[in-house]
């Protein structure tokens, strides 16, 4: 629970689901992980089906709480995901920049929830594990953060400078899917394109932040599926209460990446 | 007491599934057979057939600590408990038990499967045992007064430890059989022969009892052992990672204590592991918990894995070992995996944990590749390895997957989707209300049940709780999952009734979890109301509150969902799968790619289908006996290579592709179909003969030809693979995907190029004229008109030459073949590279090439004079001769000037792929055969041809024969597609009426092709052995007459080919329809029998649909529904007057 949100006068709050998908090991549940505890960890539970999470999202208009099913990676867990996306109103596509063939994945998802998820559905498109790479080297999340604004800045800005503890491959850059690649590919598609760092923090609650600012107004009011407005007004203000102990009370990078 | 039992005995059979009249979902091939419910039943590996059957009685003494209860069918007399049931017997088991058991054939699993049903006391089996025959020391025949026949089996219970236990008494079980004199010595012949046989197994059964705990708790001196924890003397058998890292819980708390002296004493009385023999108090010790030492054998026993253990006792050991070192995409998921399953779990965080863990998932995998590896497993497994050996794990592993989750962690994980929409519609039944609330919230249900069943609640519930639930998993099957499903939401009803959304929902469950261990009823007075935990409540609503969820409920509903289920997996996948197709699909269109992959996978499918009805006809008669090479085997009545089950093949071999292109390009159709009714005696011999024309038989020919050929070996990437999805799209992308005319003419002439060099030599010419009639013979479907449009074929108001339009396009494409081959031999190159030919090639080629350029125009003029007058003459006098006269006379030049060396030996030849084009762009019919007829000739998802629906019609029909024999696709699948499947094609009526003469001549010709290459031969070898003393012209009157039709083709060749298709059918006519009669008496007799059944009324119609329309006066083919069938008829209508 994100105080800021109590300690503001009362914003209008509403919940989007957001599901995520991905190759394995793109590192889709590190994200959420990132998100929603400022955590990072090498062993994970197992996605099992789905993982269910929510982090709130404070916009200064609005508080988003975002319900996240973060889905099970392995190829033959696919035919489960309609079950995930199915009324998502936000997607996280995620692909890992080392990996050229998790962006085939990441737009094969694309092209899926184009199709086949609810219509409006906000898609990002985010690489993950920049800190394998030159340009996201630096272990430091606020200065990733800072450099972030320019998605497309050019690769190497500030080389290997703190790569060294993980890095112990010559060149230091294990990149294999350019920035430009995989932006224009976003930009064709009209998703919002990010690259990240769940190990290092850089951009990661930036996506979330987009993504709730991208949520258009509208959708917000009908709330999830076919609730009605009334009930899910009701539901999300008894949610919170009930929710209290399932989405993490570690709100730390809730409250510095979202604008509040 | 005696009444009690009776009572209960009565009401037993009231409840007894078996006497209601179930309305059974399941479709007539769901119906298990007989044997699967038998190895069900017993747990039996797959290997077991039910050899005999008969009532008996079963007498065990009196035990010391006599705990009677009034069980079931049990009478407690002076020689000890008595139940009446069946006893059984499989090639290396003997099974007795109390619950009423008929595996007739009729038998549905509603009605059989009852072990797993209601569980009040018998449980799965109910009492009795299932001996493997190794066990069985002694037999002997008892004469007892009553004139009983009675057997007294001795086992080796306690017998295979080297040390003898205290207080130890053999197992004697007294068998009094029920039956008439000769089914008992029947009966008793089989079990002699069995118990042989079981003798070999002895060794195995010896090697795997010494692994099992009980042996070590029952010899005596290690019950001390096993009190202090430590074991002295005699190491205690491996009982998991539990004994190295402690056993979850707390051992005081689930008195563990007791309930192993329980144990202990029950293994005394009833005989342990292999040798158990289920009383009440079986059932009633497992419902408790199972103590840690004990459960990883006691699971394995219940589950029936130690069955396939002691059958290959090495396997484990023995698949790590032939795999070592080897890598696999599995392995490398497992890997993964390793440091995430039950992490908290201190046996999995040191590395003897994960690498036991390791092993297990990974000989499975090698064992199962369908399976290979599925996230879920890995929980599962590090569960059993805490209670159990690595050996034990991994059978137990594979009964899982093979039985209890069948299809959980397939690679499309149908199991676990049909089960979650089981479990929906259990909740909807029993409990409407809350399921209308989630309905009305938008909760999806299935997202959170989805990993209770998935990792067998190993997740949801903490650890203690989690293996009790699998305690009663392991013995009462499935079903146990949903119970205790059913009985968290019933308990959490009223609180989940006030969520709004799935966070809230989650969140309930998790807390409800949580607190498993806590009093149920906190506020009690009663102390004992306040000692009941939340999971004992939840125990008791599970099997008590929803005792009526049986086996055969669960079965049910699975074969009520499993088509929507699987349909959806479809779907997806083939979403999924079309996507994935790459750049090169991009040139063919959604819908043609549906078609494609919807055709592709129904030819594998029904490939496989055949396949496996040959395979078992063939081990029917083989008697095959030998062991399957899978643990369990695949079960028997599976749809094995339905894409939503998991891994299908996904690569056609050559005969696979004939299919496929049989349903896409009419073409690829063979003949034989359009057989004349040849003598149908000889057809059926030929059935008998040969399995694979029995299967054909109820089926389109596909046709085999050269070209086939060559299109398969062009479209694979590896041949000996096979063609993939990719395979095929691409190579159809190639064809259709571009309007390009010389994409087409390029790729064509590369099909025939065979040395990859850009030359193709005279054979090969020879055989691009033969695919072009190969490809041409069942007509153009109007894709091709010489110079006229569809419209105004029949009425020629802007042609001056009207008779031309008394040829059929078709006739006069076979004019446009003999002058293709003309042409080829008039410009091919010669192949020695000679200096002088050398240069002669390169002038020749700069040639053509400038002809291509800029001279094409004018060649295709003249070309056309010499095509268009060729036909017309042969139209205005039906005789033999005229056309080759016209023909000598015309193309005289040709003749002499290419003709000869053409035919010269020794002057071999090529073309090249300009002179190719070149060639084809000179015949107006050869070019629309390259621009519109060859690429449209491949039917994806435009509307199929109504002459193909009606051979569809007759195709369904005899699918629906295959589905009797063994497994049928559900017909919604394949009028999911948008065309319907295996109909595009188009089977062109049988040999009668006109449409049967076009074709025969166009037969003909094909069959003519092959005589002038082999009179082509002929003449080279007359060369060489005459060199050169005679004229071609002498050859060519000889043959006239000998063999006055293949004479016309010889003379055709010798004069430049000019007039074959005039002289192909201008030939007797009579005669010829007698040899085709012939031949199809000998290719394709055995679909006789197809036509007279399947497709006679649709023939029928089609039939009178083309005689009204010859009747109406021929016209309109492009307003008509069947464009192909009017048009052809009306032209050959024209052609007879």
């Amino acid at each position: 629970m994100s105080e800021s949100a109590g300690a503001n006068a009362p914003k209008p709050s509403s919940s989007v689901k957001l599901v995520l998908l991905g190759e394995a090991a793109v590192g889709k549940s590190s994200l959420v992980l990132r998100f929603v505890n400022n955590d990072f960890q090498e062993n994970k539970e197992p996605t099992i089906g789905a993982a269910f999470l929510t982090q709130k999202c404070s916009l200064p208009t609005r508080t988003i709480k975002f319900e996240i099913w973060d889905t099970a990676g392995q190829e033959r867990f696919a035919s489960l995901a309609p079950m995930y996306y199915r009324n998502a109103q936000a997607a996280l596509v995620v692909y890992d920049v080392t990996k050229p063939s998790s962006l085939t994945k990441a737009k094969h998802w694309v092209a899926e929830l184009q199709r086949q998820a609810s219509p409006g559905i906000v898609i990002a498109l985010v690489g993950n594990k920049l800190d394998l790479t030159n340009d996201g080297g630096d272990s430091s999340a606020a200065a990733a953060a800072e450099a972030e604004s320019e998605p497309t800045s050019g690769e190497g800005e500030d080389n290997a400078a703190g790569e060294g503890e993980e890095q112990d491959t010559a060149s230091g850059d294990s990149r294999k899917v350019s920035t430009r690649e995989a932006s224009s590919y976003a930009d064709e598609e009209g998703l919002l394109f990010f690259e990240t760092s769940a190990k290092t923090g850089a951009n990661v609650v930036d996506v979330f932040t987009a993504i709730a600012n991208a949520i258009p107004e509208s959708s917000l009011k009908t709330g999830r599926g076919g609730a009605g407005t009334g009930q899910t007004a009701l539901g999300g203000r008894s949610g919170d209460d009930s929710r209290v102990n399932l989405g993490d009370r570690n709100a730390a990078t809730a409250k510095e990446g979202c604008a509040c | 007491m005696i009444p009690w039992s009776s009572f209960v005995q009565k009401a037993q059979s009231l409840i007894d599934p078996a006497n209601f009249n179930i309305p059974s979902l399941s479709s007539p091939d769901g119906t298990p057979s007989k044997a699967t419910l038998f190895r069900q039943q017993f747990r039996l590996p797959d290997s077991q057939n039910p050899l005999q059957e008969i009532t008996a009685d079963l007498v065990l003494p009196l035990p010391n600590s006599s705990s009677g209860s009034g069980e079931g069918s049990r009478r407690v007399d002076r020689a000890g408990n008595r139940y009446t049931g069946r006893l059984h017997l499989s090639e290396r088991f003997i099974c007795f038990s109390t619950q009423p058991t008929s595996f007739l054939p009729s038998a549905t699993t509603s009605a059989s499967t009852n072990f797993t049903g209601q569980t009040h006391g018998t449980g799965p089996s109910g009492n009795g045992f299932t001996l493997p025959l190794s066990c069985i020391r002694r037999v002997e025949r008892l004469h007892s007064a009553s004139h009983v026949f009675s057997l007294a089996l001795t086992t080796w219970n306690g017998l295979l430890n080297k040390q003898q236990e205290p207080n130890f008494t053999p197992q004697r079980l007294i068998l009094q059989l029920v039956g008439s004199r000769q089914a008992c010595e029947r009966f008793c012949d089989t079990l002699k022969k069995g118990l042989r046989e079981g003798m070999k197994e002895v060794d195995n059964l010896r090697l795997v009892v010494t692994d099992c705990y009980s042996e070590y708790l029952l010899s005596g001196a290690k019950t001390k052992a096993l009190e202090t924890g430590e074991g002295d003397g005699r190491q205690p058998p491996d009982a998991g990672l539990g004994m190295l890292f402690r056993y979850p819980g707390d051992a005081r708390k689930l008195r563990d204590r007791s309930k192993m002296r329980l144990w202990g004493e029950y293994f005394r009385e009833n005989g342990r592991n292999a040798t158990l023999v289920r009383q009440p108090t079986f059932h009633k010790l497992i419902r408790v918990g199972l103590p840690n030492r004990l459960r990883g054998e006691i699971w394995e026993l219940a589950s029936g894995s130690l069955f396939l253990r002691i059958r290959s006792p090495k396997l484990y050991q023995e698949t790590l070992a032939k795999f070592e070192g080897q890598e696999s995409l599995a392995i490398d998921e497992i890997e993964k995996d390793l440091n995430r399953s039950l992490p908290e779990y201190p046996g999995f965080q040191s590395e003897e944990g994960i690498s036991r863990l390791r092993r297990v998932l990974t000989a499975y995998s090698w064992t199962n590749a369908e399976i290979g590896y599925c996230q879920a497993m890995n929980i599962v497994v590090a569960a059993l390895l805490i209670y159990m050996s690595e050996a034990q794990a991994f059978f137990l592993l594979s009964v899982l997957c093979d039985r209890l989750v069948p299809g959980y962690y397939s690679t499309t994980m149908y199991g676990t989707l049909l089960d979650q929409k089981v479990f929906e519609s259990l909740v909807e039944k029993t409990m409407p209300v809350l399921w209308e609330h989630l309905t009305k919230t938008d909760v999806q249900l299935s997202v959170v049940s989805l990993p209770w069943f998935l990792s067998l609640y190993i997740n949801s519930m903490p650890l203690v709780f989690a293996f009790r639930v699998l305690d009663v998993f392991f013995l009462e099957g499935p079903k146990v999952l949903f119970q205790v499903g059913l009985a968290i939401l019933r308990i959490n009803g009223e609180e989940l009734l006030d969520v709004q959304d799935d966070g809230s929902f989650i969140s309930i469950l998790k807390t409800y979890f949580s607190r498993l261990d806590e009093s149920a009823h906190p506020r009690s007075e009663n102390p004992k109301l306040r000692a009941i935990t939340r999971f004992q409540e939840l125990m008791v609503v599970a099997f008590k509150e929803f005792s009526g969820i049986t086996h055969s409920t669960i079965e049910e509903q699975r074969e009520k969902h499993k088509g929507a289920v699987l349909e959806n997996i479809e779907n997806f996948a083939k979403r999924t799968s079309i996507r994935n197709l790459g750049p090169e699909s991009k040139r063919l269109s959604v819908d043609d790619l549906g078609t494609i992959y919807d055709r592709f996978y129904e030819t594998l499918y029904q490939w496989q289908q055949q396949q496996n009805i040959l395979e078992e006809e063939r081990k029917r008669q083989e008697k095959k006996k030998s062991e399957r090479l899978s643990i369990l085997g695949p079960p028997a009545d599976r749809e094995v290579g339905r894409v939503g089950l998991g891994p299908s093949p996904t690569h056609m071999d050559y005969n696979a592709f004939r299919e496929f292109m049989a349903a896409t390009a009419k073409w690829a159709v063979s003949d034989s179909p359009a057989a004349s009714r040849s003598d149908s005696s000889s057809g059926f011999g030929s059935l008998k003969g040969n399995n694979k024309s029995l299967l054909w038989a109820n089926r389109r020919q596909p046709a085999d030809h050269e070209f086939m050929q060559r299109l398969y070996r062009k479209w694979a990437s590896d041949p000996e693979e096979g063609l993939s999805l990719q395979n095929v799209v691409n190579g159809l992308a190639r064809l259709k995907g571009s309007p390009d005319i010389m994409n087409n003419i390029n790729y064509f002439f590369d099909l025939f190029d065979d040395n990859g060099n850009g030359q193709v030599d005279r054979e090969g010419i020879l055989k691009i004229s033969e695919a072009f009639l190969f490809l041409s013979r069942r007509g153009f479907d109007g894709t091709i008109n010489a110079t006229q449009s569809l419209e105004d074929l029949n009425s020629p108001r802007d042609r001056d030459h009207a008779e031309q339009n008394t040829l059929t396009t078709e006739e006069r494409f076979l004019g446009s073949v003999s002058a293709f081959i003309r042409r080829c031999f008039e410009y091919a190159d010669p192949s020695h590279p000679e200096n002088r030919k050398a240069s002669l090639q390169d002038a020749t080629a700069e040639a053509t090439d400038k002809l291509e350029s800029f001279a094409i125009g004018d060649d295709e003029e003249d070309l056309i004079d010499v095509d268009d007058s060729k036909p017309t003459q042969p139209a205005e006098s039906n005789t033999t001769h005229k056309p080759s006269e016209s023909s000598s006379g015309e193309p005289a030049r040709p003749r002499s000037e290419s003709a000869n060396p053409a035919l010269d030996p020794n002057n071999p030849l090529h073309i090249t792929l300009p002179t190719f084009r070149m060639v084809i762009l000179a015949d107006e019919l050869l070019e629309q055969f390259f621009e519109s007829y060859f690429p449209q000739s491949f039917h994806l998802s435009d509307h199929p041809h109504p002459a193909s629906l009606a051979a569809s019609s007759s195709l369904s029909s005899n699918l629906t024969t295959f589905s009797n024999i063994g497994s049928a696709r559900p017909s919604n699948l394949s009028s999911a597609g948008s065309v319907s499947v295996g109909a595009p094609g188009g089977i062109v009526p049988p040999g009668k009426g006109l449409r049967g003469v076009l074709d025969n001549i166009v037969t003909d010709g094909i069959r003519m092709a092959a005589e002038v290459k082999k009179r082509m031969d002929e003449a080279q070898r007359d060369l060489e052995r005459n060199a050169l003393g005679r004229d071609e012209d002498d050859d060519e009157d000889e043959d006239d007459d000998e063999l006055r039709r293949d004479s016309t083709a010889a003379a055709a060749m010798a004069g430049g080919i000019s007039s074959w298709g005039a002289g192909a059918y201008g030939a007797d006519m009579e005669r010829r329809s007698v040899r085709d009669a012939d031949r199809d008496l000998l290719e394709g007799a055995e679909v006789l029998s197809v036509r007279e059944k399947g497709e006679g009324s649709s023939l029928l119609d089609g039939k009178e649909d083309t005689e009204t329309k010859s009747q109406n006066g021929s016209k309109g083919a492009g307003a008509s529904s069947s464009p192909h069938d009017s048009e052809v008829v009306s032209k050959v209508v024209e052609f007879e007057s």
